[in-house]
């Protein structure tokens, strides 16, 4: 099967500081990939650039190539298309200013859908497919920003999923919010695999191991390991790193 | 049983001390203010009616109304802001949104903060030298706004950058990341919500503008125009103006034997008109801010 990303050599510096230095890996079609890893280690930065906002970091450099269907990133004339072909959730979840409907219907109509009867379609389809439909059903016109914590980050799957992505990217989407509102997106995700290509970027070990295909861990800016979730997470890790952080015992 | 120690007898004391010392200072600044208010009203009020604000001086300004002031203000004020709150607030936009650290952005901000402090007669000065003579627009109402316009043009700029740095990054990355271009997230996310503070900041130049009597007195205000009343299009505005700020610093110093009460009526219409439009961008900050988002 053709790899859906592929990573090669890739480097990142912050100034002087290096935030990954040289990685390489590929992402399978419809996987679910797990990044697990502590803080700083590079794992937010990925994922900035696959869908290419680390430039709006001004001090950032990059060296190495990311291929998205084959396709070298950094040659896509159309960045604003590409950002649309990656969803993107972040750790704390944030309601655009608009209406429920318009924080959906904002991409679509950034790219150009003005269709009155198609948005309406999108945004019915995308607040079901984030489960945070029939809760907010019958006050579209409120704010987003209004919602509880859980229903926004709710309200920011459904928005990344509105431009119909490719690759589902989520940044610690559970940091913010509670454990049963966590479980329901966890369902959500388990289903949207069936559509997308899914990088999880976690702080909670369990999260990979409960959701993901094939799980990496990150180091200072390093991947230690790329594996299947059941490698990683069994006695026998190729390394020792992985197994004492997975564990818990880590440093 | 809770019984009071010396020390925190101390501290209730001094609480109390500093309490009234902050409220008698604030009070000592409002005094002066409700004094100068009271006694222009107090002087004025004699010669305050629709006929003053509508007709001409009369009698070599001895008499008669501020017609002729009043509306030359108006066109001044409003011909300085629909040339300096434009650019302005678009020479913000692009310093806070698109802009990278450079030396380009490093010396525009330090030219707008540098220039908000220049003393009004230097530019007036400038609008002499630029606009009245260089450019050819001799003393006009024209020349005297643009001269205004440089003047209000930086204080427009900061104010205008504090009001798109409230607007919080984080709309800002989420509409990035939905694929939405620098204007896009500008024109229906950090415009709509910063607006309330852009329009404030501009309106508070008015009064900076319709008070200041150095920049306009080179540069095409005069001591005397008769024009037609009750019209608002008596001016034309390649052509000299009377202003209120330098018709009351006439009326006050250069001509003898004035109507008792004129220059107070001049002063009541100034600061009324001023306080009235800052009444205005209070309401409006009031009223946009019940609709705050977020």
């Amino acid at each position: 099967m053709r790899n859906k990303i592929e990573i090669s050599d890739l480097q990142v510096h912050y100034g002087d500081q290096s935030a990954l230095n040289g990685i390489s890996f590929d992402v399978q079609p419809n996987e679910i990939l797990g990044i697990i890893g502590p803080a700083q280690s590079g794992k937010t930065t990925l994922l900035k650039v696959i869908n290419r906002t680390l430039e709006f970091v001004p001090e950032a450099t990059l060296n190495g190539t990311v291929k998205l269907d084959g396709v070298d990133i950094s040659t896509i004339g159309d960045v604003y298309g590409l950002r649309r072909r990656i969803g993107m959730v972040l750790p704390l979840p944030v309601g655009l200013p608009l209406s429920i409907y318009d924080n959906v219907a904002f991409a679509p109509r950034a790219a150009g859908l003005r269709s009155k009867s198609q948005l309406d379609e999108l945004v019915e389809r995308c607040l079901q497919q984030a489960a945070l439909w029939d809760e907010v059903k019958d006050r579209l016109n409120t704010l987003g920003t209004k919602l509880s914590g859980g229903q926004q980050q709710r309200l920011t799957i459904a928005r990344a999923l509105s431009h119909q992505p490719e690759v589902l990217c989520l940044d610690e989407f559970s940091i913010a919010i509670d454990p049963v509102t966590t479980m329901r997106i966890e369902e959500v995700l388990k289903t949207l695999q069936k559509e997308m290509t899914i990088l999880l970027v976690t702080n909670l070990v369990q999260q990979a191991k409960r959701l993901a295909t094939r799980t990496a861990f990150f180091l200072n800016g390093d991947l230690i390991e790329i594996d299947s979730t059941d490698v990683i997470f069994s006695d026998t890790p190729t390394q020792q790193a992985t197994y004492d952080y997975v564990n818990g015992t880590f440093g | 049983m809770f019984t009071e120690t010396p020390i925190d007898r101390r501290k209730r004391l001094t609480e109390n001390v500093m309490r009234i010392f902050l409220l008698v200072v604030t009070s000592v600044m409002i005094i002066p203010l409700l004094l100068i208010i009271g006694y222009l009203l107090y002087k004025a009020i004699p010669v305050l009616s629709l006929e003053f604000l509508f007709s001409n001086p009369r009698d070599n300004m001895r008499a008669g109304g501020i017609w002729a002031p009043f509306l030359g203000t108006i066109y001044l004020v409003v011909v300085s802001l629909l040339v300096s709150a434009p650019i302005g607030v678009f020479a913000a936009v692009y310093l806070n949104e698109y802009a990278r650290e450079s030396w380009f952005t490093r010396i525009t901000n330090l030219a707008v903060v540098n220039l908000a402090g220049v003393p009004s007669i230097v530019h007036a000065l400038f609008g002499v030298g630029a606009f009245v003579l260089f450019a050819g627009l001799g003393e006009s109402i024209l020349a005297a706004s643009l001269t205004l316009a440089i003047m209000t043009l930086p204080v427009i700029i900061a104010s205008t950058t504090e009001a798109l740095k409230a607007v919080p990054m984080p709309f800002r990355e989420a509409c990035w990341n939905l694929g939405a271009t620098r204007w896009q997230t500008i024109r229906r996310i950090v415009i709509p919500n910063s607006i309330s503070g852009i329009l404030t900041g501009v309106i508070l130049q008015v009064s900076r503008a319709a008070g200041e009597t150095a920049p306009i007195m080179f540069t095409g205000a005069v001591f005397y125009k008769a024009i037609a009343e009750g019209n608002l299009f008596a001016y034309n505005i390649t052509e000299q103006c009377m202003a209120l700020s330098l018709h009351l610093f006439t009326i006050s110093t250069q001509v003898p034997d004035v109507t008792e009460g004129t220059p107070h009526g001049t002063a009541v219409v100034l600061v009324g008109s001023v306080l009235l439009v800052n009444a205005a961008a209070i309401i409006l900050r009031v009223y946009l801010r019940t609709r705050k988002k977020w």
